[in-house]
């Protein structure tokens, strides 16, 4: 139990946010599984073009993790094996069709899963699809289940700008969250941390078997590699298991019901979008099935996920696998005059350097602009105010960019993600993607491994 | 045809001719007058609004009251009491050297774009008014030419370019021509506009004073009071004498964010301490430098000049936090330790901050050494 004070970071004063109302939505025609969801995975297809499928068979395994399978979020006939450059797997589509015949996996009782072999509960969740649901850090990977881990983190408070709030979507799923946990327990010998809000955390108050922590203060108070830094850091040659939520309720729901859980609960958010809620569909389910008529993929970028880490889905994407925020945003469309001039009381800035800096609680409107132009490094010496952990953002930055290995992980690169940079690529006046860099200076680290 | 299209053929034409050279200046004009509108390729897939071109900009408003107090002057030494038209006298002197700094700064920075394949950086905006501003009114415009030059080349360019450089280039520049033209840049007779003038600077006549050092800056033609000194109404480089101006800059720098505070706060400390201490050391009876009181040394010459505009440039500087309190400190004290004991260099703050320069990257690699060893100290 501890409580956490984050005093680093910032939340983007930004308009859209969803409100607390959950619509269930008409059964979607198509659900895809997207390959693409998951870092490092490379799948080896179970099924072609055409092949029924109910809910939960297997679609695709990980050819290095072979254990790891990835199951159909609906009963239908396989439409397409999506592949992009170098036939490079992207997603399997699926045809819905209403049967909803599905594979039955063991149930299990909540007393049942508290005398269950550490083994048991591994097999239980890799053949009921659940096993991609966990990750690990370093790198966020799909877990490797010979490496235990010391401790398993859920985060139950989401700080990114706009994104859905997980104490409201997992309202109606305490009971199965007190299920998932039950199993988690039996992954680890280490403990199993929950961390909330001190405030607006009614859905997980009551939970039991688990670290309760709270954490206060601005993005990315949220992230997992923030909240592992703060409660349990992560040492050389550690591994740490982190799970959202819902996905720890969905392991609750498989174990109780023996079927593969295939719904999910998004929030659609972002200004274009007029009435934004949450909805319930089905996992994977396609944007334009949920989303107004009115977005257009000109003039908006649909992302799923939120605006700092989300991925560019289009109106022709599917909810990814972890996501639970789908965010429209205006997508550039002109270019200004003389804006380096602008005197900005309409463009929002970390500094002070607009207008905008004077009116504290308004929030904004952001397009899709970059705002100027890729530059070279000018330590302008904000990075550390978004950092809250003791990294140095630029010094890392360049360890990678020199391919500096040893020095990478001397400076703490094992201890996060890309995600957790997406403030100081926000706020950098020279553009520099630090994501994509750290995300580089991992896979360097991984091929060496 | 808009004016985004006619840049864009402009761009296309000049890359095929002859005079593919000064593309980049026009690729520069082009992002000058409208925003680049590029989307972001990835997440976050939103960012600030600023851009270097703010950044730099807002470095330019900062020194407006500088360049402001720098032009009356220039009109005030030569005579004109009439507020105007002082600085109009003083904006003739000023602006043909701002303009030939920036077309040469320009010239070298679109030949060396072209040649790298990169675009104009932002970073000569800045340069290219900070120059000027370090040197006497009546600097030959063929000095600052050549001044530029190295500045730009040797300072930055050799380096790799904005980002790359060890050295401040306009402090680079000032150097060159420091050294290599010592009759134009130092001595008595440059420092007002007006043929024939000679008078000895606030620094010149401490230095060279056989009693006490306030004493003679009182006795002096001009009468160098504090009051005086810190308003600016004194001779010296256009833009260093009125430290009331540049702590107008100062708080305009803070208060964007855009200047470290820390660095400042650091180089006036460690000036203040080290001012202090040899002021302690050499007793009520020294003479000449040592005899100034503490105060006098931040106002005089380029102190606070080189503090809040110098000592900050991010590129040079120490990137990291703690490396900031070092490096101004080690740069305070090293200005005036030059002042006091080199009595061929009565103004140490530009040789200071150069030496604070090559000791940035070694103070940022100590403190990223400790950073590692935190880090080692948990396993």
């Amino acid at each position: 139990m501890g409580q956490f004070k984050v005093k680093r970071g910032y939340n983007l004063p930004l308009e859209g946010s969803p409100e607390g109302k959950l619509v269930v939505v008409p059964q979607p025609k198509q659900v895809a599984v997207q390959a693409t969801d998951f870092r490092n995975l490379r799948p080896q297809m179970k099924v072609e073009p055409g092949d029924h499928v109910k809910i939960g068979s297997v679609l695709f395994t990980d050819k290095k993790q072979p254990y790891v399978k990835f199951l159909a979020p609906a009963a239908g006939k396989v439409n397409d094996v999506v592949r992009g450059d170098r036939r490079r797997i992207l997603r399997v589509v699926i045809d819905v069709e209403t049967s909803n015949e599905s594979v039955e996996f063991p149930r299990y009782t909540d007393t049942q899963i508290k005398t269950l072999e550490r083994a048991q509960v591994i097999n239980a969740l890799v053949e009921g699809g659940m096993w991609p649901a966990l990750r690990q850090r370093p790198f966020s990977n799909i877990a490797d289940l010979d490496k235990p881990p010391k401790a398993i983190f859920i985060s139950g408070l989401d700080t990114a700008p706009l994104a859905a709030d997980p104490n409201f979507y997992m309202k109606e799923l305490k009971a199965d969250f007190q299920t998932g946990v039950l199993a988690l327990q039996r992954l680890t010998g280490g403990k199993v941390h929950l961390t909330t809000a001190p405030d607006n955390n009614d859905s997980f108050k009551e939970i039991t078997g688990v670290e309760h922590h709270t954490i206060t203060g601005p993005h990315p108070a949220g992230n997992i590699s923030v909240q592992v830094y703060y409660i349990d850091r992560l040492h050389s040659g550690e591994v740490i298991w982190y799970i959202s939520p819902f996905d720890t309720a969905r392991i609750g729901q498989l174990l109780k019901n023996g079927r593969y859980p295939n719904e999910t609960i998004v929030a659609i958010t972002g200004a274009p979008i007029e009435k934004r809620h949450y909805i319930k569909t089905l996992a994977g389910a396609p944007m334009a099935s949920f989303l107004p008529q009115n977005l257009s993929d000109n003039v908006h970028r649909i992302l799923s996920g939120t605006i700092l880490s989300g991925t560019h889905a289009s109106l022709e994407g599917f909810i990814g696998f972890y996501d639970h925020t789908v965010t429209a945003i205006p997508e550039v469309l002109k270019k200004r005059f003389l804006g380096w001039m602008d005197p900005g009381f309409n463009l929002p800035s970390y500094g002070s350097t607009f207008l905008s800096s004077l009116l504290k609680n308004k929030k904004f409107v952001q397009n899709t602009d970059l705002n100027g132009d890729e530059r070279a490094f000018v330590a302008t010496g904000s990075y550390e105010k978004v950092m809250p952990m003791d990294i140095l953002p630029v010094n890392l930055a360049k360890a990678v960019l020199i391919e500096d290995v040893e020095l990478m992980e001397q400076l703490g690169i094992l201890e996060v993600a890309p995600e957790d940079f997406a403030l100081c690529t926000y706020i950098c006046p020279s553009k520099i993607e630090f994501g994509e860099i750290i995300e580089h200076g991992l896979t360097l680290i991984e091929k060496e491994g | 045809m808009s004016l985004d299209q006619i840049f864009t053929k402009l761009e296309e034409s000049l890359s095929k001719s002859p005079f593919k050279l000064i593309e980049p200046l026009v690729e520069a004009t082009h992002t000058f007058l409208l925003t680049p509108g590029k989307a972001t390729r990835r997440g976050p897939h939103v960012r600030d609004n600023i851009d270097l071109k703010r950044y730099m900009f807002m470095v330019i408003v900062a020194l407006l009251p500088v360049i402001i107090m720098g032009m009356y002057n220039i009109g005030r030494q030569t005579g004109i009491s009439d507020f105007w038209l002082a600085i109009w006298k003083g904006a003739l002197v000023m602006m043909p050297v701002v303009i030939v700094s920036y077309a040469v700064g320009a010239f070298w920075e679109s030949i060396f774009a072209k040649i790298r394949g990169h675009v104009i950086n932002e970073g000569l905006l800045v340069t290219g008014i900070l120059f000027p501003l370090t040197l006497p009114p009546t600097i030959p415009l063929w000095q600052v030419a050549i001044g530029i030059s190295f500045g730009i080349v040797i300072g930055k360019e050799v380096f790799g370019g904005t980002g790359m450089n060890l050295l401040n280039p306009a402090l680079t520049a000032r150097a060159f021509l420091f050294f290599t033209y010592p009759g134009n840049m130092s001595g008595d007779s440059v420092w007002a506009a007006v043929d024939g003038f000679s008078t000895a600077t606030p620094l010149a006549t401490a230095a060279a004073a056989t009693g006490n050092a306030v004493d003679a800056l009182h006795a002096s033609p001009l009468h160098y009071t504090l009051n005086n000194m810190f308003t600016g109404f004194i001779p010296g480089s256009m833009g260093e004498t009125s430290t009331l101006a540049i702590l107008i800059g100062a708080a305009i720098l803070i208060i964007l964010g855009i200047g470290s505070w820390r660095i400042m706060l650091a180089t006036a400390l460690g000036g203040f301490g080290m001012a202090s201490l040899v002021h302690w050391l050499a007793g009520p009876t020294a003479t000449g430098m040592l005899s100034l009181p503490p105060v006098y040394q931040l106002v005089m010459g380029g102190f606070m000049f080189g503090t809040v505009f110098m000592t900050t440039d991010p590129v040079s500087a120490a990137g990291t936090n703690t490396g900031k309190w070092i490096y101004g400190i080690l740069i305070g004290v090293m200005a005036i330790l030059i002042r006091t004991f080199n009595p061929a260099y009565p103004e140490g703050m530009m040789l200071a901050i150069l030496f604070g320069n090559v000791f940035s990257p070694l103070i940022d690699h100590f403190v990223v050494q400790a950073n590692i060893k935190r880090r080692l100290r948990r396993v």
